[in-house]
């Protein structure tokens, strides 16, 4: 221990009366507590906000923090969009922005005023399901369902992208969304058969 | 909702109205995230919380000093009887990195993740031990199982193959972390939506745990994102949620964040393994010494089966079998996908691709001659069906085996090698105890039900189809309930047990309805077939309201389990599968290319087509990371792990697979259960990696025998 | 995250009077919002300058000029990019995925920071993280580290697959500064290496923005590539890249241009090698001269000799590559 040290220790022991108790606490315990940054603590900053999520306005306040992920998930209780890694590194939670895919957990929703976001509850014309959506339940392109909502709303940017020329441009082009079950047999499959019946969906 | 042809629970899955552990909506529900150690090992000395206090929003924050003791955990004695694994707070020992020092509760997430990034403390800090390699070679093995015959006996055999073979711990990493939602409705009564692979577990360790009775424990995984055997266990994010509901008598909802699944569920611990293969001129084999080591905790012994399937594929009649446990300051690993068989197969399958050069021998050829069809050479019983050989053959004609050269490095395209390889998975197909309850209404739409989970293997779909198989009810008549404990009872969803277990509760109940039916019609004991509208029996129809009205009745509910019997002592069962790579390798780049996969799988009776296919190639696409990326390593100095997240622990993506082609025997096996088919859940997976490395052996002549074979060891 | 107040700048004098070392801009967040969720990043403020820079790619007298916010995804399929500059759209499909080529900025691009685990794990020594802590991939784990250009501060390298194709064409980057006035970098000085401040990625001036990036006009749009070796075949970060670019004119070589990413603090190029190909002949001995003359230059560390090895084998694939581009 240097010099600086020990002055420290006499100094914290003597100057402090209420930390005297900690006298037989290990000299690391209380360079902890002397050293200890008391930190300033900001407040949290809240936004009013008025986003349009499936074609429906919503009035909210949000912390800044949060991120249109966690708004969808924790306060608009629309649990479809998926947390699969929160820094986008797995593509589970994609959304689309303004008719294009991106990902949820690195938006933060302060950001959205303006824009149209579509998750994977507002595909469905009612009881008519998305035809990426019926693609992937009749070629199975999923087993527990988890990557799936990311999956389809990043496939529909994949057939509309233009990028279903081939098995290895699908693949190159849903690369982004990581499916640890490994049914990306099936996933390719619907992509394939969405591009083939439709122009643009 | 439209018609489309799929699973049971399709609909749910692909419009994301599923709802998964965490996105159950509670009343006044608070968020717990875990702060994590930020030492490898020694004792907590301290810990300052003042600063994440002051964070608005936090209601409480738990450490080893405050928190409200779990009876099952109170001292010492009792956390080691209660097998529990990591004494969440009830300890100040650190045993590995990022191991939960507390708990902050808030009332929202932001709140709760931002306090938890503020906690500091100090430690004692003690030596940690993280490097496999360093620290295998001190630990000595021990016997696993009896040894046939004798070692001296094929010393001298003309042919022997001696080689050591290593794995790098890798993480299950299911799409959705680990989460619970904890409620507890009184003070005995405890309500839990969790991310298991078996409600059942999850009820007993709790009941255990807090020493109250296993039915007041309600646990909900209706829908489970994966689990891949990281959801075996009960781990210490549903105990955190548990204690945070506790301690705030609020529901407390505890979702672990990617880097903690690294730590905290589980993993596919690091291996060593050396193998000793004799064989005579005619290619059979003479003799084996497998000896394997597996990473393990410092407070927890896990043991992986690493040499069992060396003990079942081939007949061996000399074979001595040797494993251990090396204990380091990581997390406790656990069951992965196929465990102990996949790290086995590797070493095994590669060893026995190196015979076939050295006997000059087509490895296709070598496996035939080899292979014990008949029975099980570790019990004497005969198989029920294995038709490996058939899968072989069959593999070998999809991939056009023929076009392989037996010389290494003989196809070539530029800068490009090619080449071919093979190898073969095996699982025992086992079987438990399950329960399935049925209720029907005068509308003829009946539920079949089952606590049992579906992690995505498409058990619910099975359970349909069964149900139909067995009733001759349309399938659109049938709905599932499961992975609920009020359900009826069942084991957990893993080692491929799931379908065949469940299969003989599914039968059994289905005969139980058709029997009430046929007393109701009065057509006892008759064989009757049920449709949308009515029964059949002895040539009879009575619709459902006819027989409704005619009992007074209101519902039917019944309820029947099953469990394997005497057919276990009279026969082995197991799956098996033949895997086919050709590969593509750049000798300049070291990139490995798979161009193509084939994989031949006998799983008895095949009671659903795309599921059972996808299971096979998703078990592929998880062989593929194991053989060419999966890979966590911790600092060999400072202990912690090295990139822990998605970004750094890479798996395979969607560009890493090409189409996989899967074909199936599908053959019934008469024996195992009612409907003859044996779950593939791990199969898929075991004997893929060494098929990559054989086929990489095959393309350019070198034999890798680290996984994984990334490409820096093509280059060097 | 460390709670933060968040404005969205309608001007780009507003955005910059705003500006402080506390204070940082937001674009496509792919990696602010990262770097904020790690507290690697903990602003007081954030200001949203999406609305004041230039989303356009515009012809220009001598070449083009790429807006600041014009996303990763408009450079991968832009006409202009494509017919002109395809070695700008080739590198950054290379990167990241569509969902985060989707929303990442190109002024964002060349600011993201280093991906070496130690910088990203709170728990270790890292230089850039803390200065002064120590650089814990010095004596740790090396396979995502530098071979060229390194010291023992830092072994990090720059994770961006654009800015290698950025570099390689002389690109500038065009700032304001907090003084409202234009600088011109020229690409190759914008990026930095450690030295001994680590914690500094790039020299753009304190409190500046990025308004545009112009590449100058090339015959570069023939003969192009960009080859990236990884760890698995997508949505992964280099081992090592490379991009490589010829203009040729009757077999000869005329101008070449070759730099990589993967391998040091800033985007590298390979000068010396450039140089030897001027004016020789496009056949494999003369790419695979070229590929010696750049494993030459790089002195791995003891974790990750195997860069070198794969770099000359993806510069000579680069260079075989451009022919058949």
């Amino acid at each position: 221990m240097d010099g600086r040290n020990l002055y420290s220790r006499r100094f914290f022991l003597k100057t402090a009366g209420f930390f005297s108790a900690l006298a037989a606490i290990p000299s690391s315990v209380k360079s902890l507590y002397y050293d200890a940054r008391r930190l300033i603590i900001p407040a949290k900053q809240k936004s009013k906000l008025n986003l349009i999520i499936n074609k429906t306005s919503h009035k909210l306040e949000v912390d800044t923090r949060t991120t249109l992920l966690d708004l969808l998930r924790e306060d608009l209780h629309l649990t479809g969009t998926k947390k699969g890694c929160d820094h986008g590194q797995c593509g589970a939670c994609t959304v689309h922005i303004n008719g294009e895919r991106q990902l949820s957990c690195l938006t933060l929703a302060v950001t959205l005023p303006g824009k149209e976001v579509t998750t994977i509850e507002g595909l469905a014309n009612g009881e008519e399901l998305h035809p990426m959506q019926a693609a992937f339940i009749e070629c199975d392109g999923f087993q527990c369902g988890y990557c799936t909502p990311g999956q389809i709303m990043s496939a529909i940017g994949c057939v509309n992208e233009g990028h279903t020329g081939s098995v290895a441009e699908i693949k190159e082009f849903m690369s982004g969304n990581l499916c640890r079950c490994g049914a990306y047999n099936g996933i390719v499959e619907s992509i394939q058969k969405v591009a083939h019946e439709t122009v643009h969906i | 909702m439209s018609v489309v042809k799929g699973r049971v629970e399709g609909i749910a899955k692909v419009t994301g109205a599923g709802k998964y552990a965490a996105e159950h909506r509670l009343d006044n529900m608070c968020h717990a995230v875990f702060a994590g150690s930020t030492v490898t090992a020694g004792t907590i000395e301290s810990i300052y919380l003042e600063n994440a206090r002051q964070v608005a929003g936090v209601i409480e924050i738990v450490t080893h000093l405050n928190k409200l003791t779990v009876p099952g955990l109170a001292d010492d004695a009792k956390i080691k009887e209660s097998r529990f694994g990591l004494p969440l707070f009830h300890t100040d020992k650190i045993y590995f990195r990022n191991q939960p020092i507390a708990m902050v509760i808030a009332e929202t997430l932001e709140d709760a993740t931002y306090a938890a990034s503020l906690i500091e403390a100090t430690y004692k800090e003690t030596p940690a031990k993280v490097d496999f390699a360093k620290e295998h070679p001190r630990v000595p093995l021990q016997s696993a199982g009896k040894e046939r015959g004798t070692l001296s006996a094929w010393e001298n055999a003309p042919f022997i193959v001696d080689e050591e073979y290593n794995i790098p711990a890798e993480i299950h990493n299911p799409m959705e972390m680990h989460a619970t939602i904890a409620h507890w409705l009184a003070a005995d009564k405890l309500l839990l939506y969790d991310k298991n692979q078996g409600v059942v577990n999850v009820q007993r360790t709790y009941a255990r745990l807090y020493n109250i009775p296993q039915e007041n424990i309600e646990v909900n995984s209706e829908f489970v994102g994966g689990g891949f055997g990281s959801g075996l266990r009960v781990w210490c994010n549903s105990l955190g949620a548990i204690m945070a509901a506790q301690q705030v008598k609020r529901p407390v909802k505890l979702v672990l964040t990617r880097p903690q699944m690294f730590s905290l569920t589980g993993y596919r611990p690091a291996a060593w393994q050396k193998v000793k293969i004799g064989a005579n001129k005619e290619g059979k084999f003479t003799g084996i010494l497998h000896q394997g080591k597996n990473a393990s905790s410092v407070y927890e012994e896990f043991r992986d089966g690493i040499t069992g399937i060396t003990r079942m594929v081939y007949n061996f009649d000399n074979l001595k079998t040797e494993q251990s446990i090396v204990p380091l300051n990581l997390g406790t690993p656990t069951w992965m996908r196929g465990p102990g068989e996949v790290t086995g197969a590797f070493a095994l399958e590669c060893a026995v691709d190196e015979m076939s050069y050295q006997l000059k021998m087509d490895p296709v050829e070598l496996r035939l001659k080899n292979i014990a069809l008949d029975k099980d050479p570790e019990n004497g019983r005969p198989y029920s069906t294995n038709f490996l050989d058939e899968g072989i053959r069959k593999g070998a004609d999809m991939i056009n085996w023929k076009e392989r050269q037996q010389q290494p490095g003989a196809l070539t395209e530029g800068d490009w090698k090619i080449g071919y390889g093979m190898a073969v998975g095996m699982w025992g197909a086992g079987r438990g105890t399950a329960s399935a309850g049925i209720e029907m209404g005068k509308d003829g739409i009946i539920t079949i039900k089952t606590a049992m989970t579906d992690i995505g293997t498409g058990t619910g779909t099975a359970m349909q189809n069964m149900t139909h198989t067995f009733t001759g009810m349309p399938v659109s008549n049938i709905k599932v309930a499961l992975g609920h404990s009020t359900l009826p009872a069942a084991g957990s969803q893993g080692g491929s047990t799931g379908l065949s277990s469940i299969s003989g509760a599914v039968a059994a109940v289905c005969k139980a309805l058709k029997e009430k039916l046929a007393a109701y019609a009065g057509l006892k004991d008759a064989d009757i077939t049920l449709s949308d509208k009515g029964i059949t029996g002895n040539g009879k129809f009575i619709s459902y309201a006819e027989l409704w009205q005619n009992n007074n009745l209101t519902a039917i509910q019944v309820e029947a389990s099953s469990s394997p019997g005497e057919e276990r002592k009279q026969y082995a069962f197991c799956v098996s599968t033949a895997h086919f790579v050709k590969v593509r390798v750049n000798i300049k780049t070291g990139k490995v290319k798979l161009e193509r996969i084939v994989c031949v799988a006998d799983g008895g009776t095949i009671v659903n087509e795309k599921p059972a296919a996808n299971q096979i190639s998703g078990g592929i696409v998880g062989g593929i990371g194991m053989a060419l990326m999966e890979e966590q390593l911790a600092d060999t100095v400072q202990g912690n792990l090295i990139g822990n997240d998605l970004a750094g622990y890479h798996f395979a993506v969607n560009a890493d697979a090409p189409v996989i082609e899967v074909a199936f025997i599908n053959k019934p096996d008469p024996h195992v259960n009612p409907s003859g088919a044996k779950g593939l859940g791990e199969v898929g997976i075991i004997g893929f990696a060494p098929a990559v490395a054989n086929a990489i052996y095959n393309a350019t002549g070198k034999r890798l025998r680290d996984l994984p074979i990334t490409p820096d060891k093509i280059l060097s | 995250m460390k709670p933060f107040t968040f404005s969205k700048s309608d001007k780009i004098s507003k955005a910059l009077s705003g500006k402080n070392d506390t204070v940082h801009f937001l674009a496509g967040g792919t990696n602010m919002v990262d770097l904020m969720k790690k507290n690697l990043a903990s602003p007081d403020a954030l200001i949203d300058v999406t609305s004041v820079l230039s989303d356009k790619i515009e012809r220009q007298d001598n070449g083009i000029r790429i807006g600041a916010v014009v996303r990763n995804s408009t450079l991968g399929k832009h006409e202009l990019i494509l017919s002109k500059f395809p070695l700008i759209a080739k590198s950054v499909l290379a990167g990241a995925s569509p969902q985060i080529r989707n929303m990442a900025s190109t002024a964002g691009n060349l600011l993201q920071r280093t991906r070496c685990p130690y910088f990203y794990d709170t728990s270790t020594p890292c230089n850039k993280r803390k200065p002064g802590t120590g650089c814990s991939a010095w004596n740790g784990n090396q396979r995502m580290s530098a071979i060229v250009g390194y010291n023992e501060q830092c072994v990090a390298v720059h994770p961006s697959d654009l800015c290698v194709a950025l570099v390689a064409l002389d690109a500038t980057v065009n700032v304001m500064d907090k003084k409202l006035k234009p600088v011109r970098i020229p690409f190759d000085m914008f990026h930095r290496l450690p030295g001994n401040t680590p914690e500094l990625d790039n020299n753009l001036p304190a409190n500046a923005i990025i308004t545009s990036i112009d590449i100058p006009d090339n015959s570069f749009h023939r003969h192009y590539a960009y080859v990236k070796l990884r760890d698995r075949d997508s949505y992964a970060f280099a081992l090592v890249s490379v991009a490589a670019a010829l203009q040729i004119e009757d077999g000869r070589i005329k101008a070449a241009r070759l730099a990589s990413g993967g391998v040091a603090h800033k985007p590298w190029r390979w000068h010396q090698a450039e140089q030897f190909l001027v004016g020789k002949e496009a056949t494999t001995a003369n790419f695979s001269a070229a590929a010696d003359l750049v494993s030459k230059e790089v002195a791995p560390l003891a974790g990750n000799a195997f860069k070198k090895v794969m770099l000359r084998g993806a510069v000579e694939t680069a260079l075989q590559n451009c022919l058949t581009a």
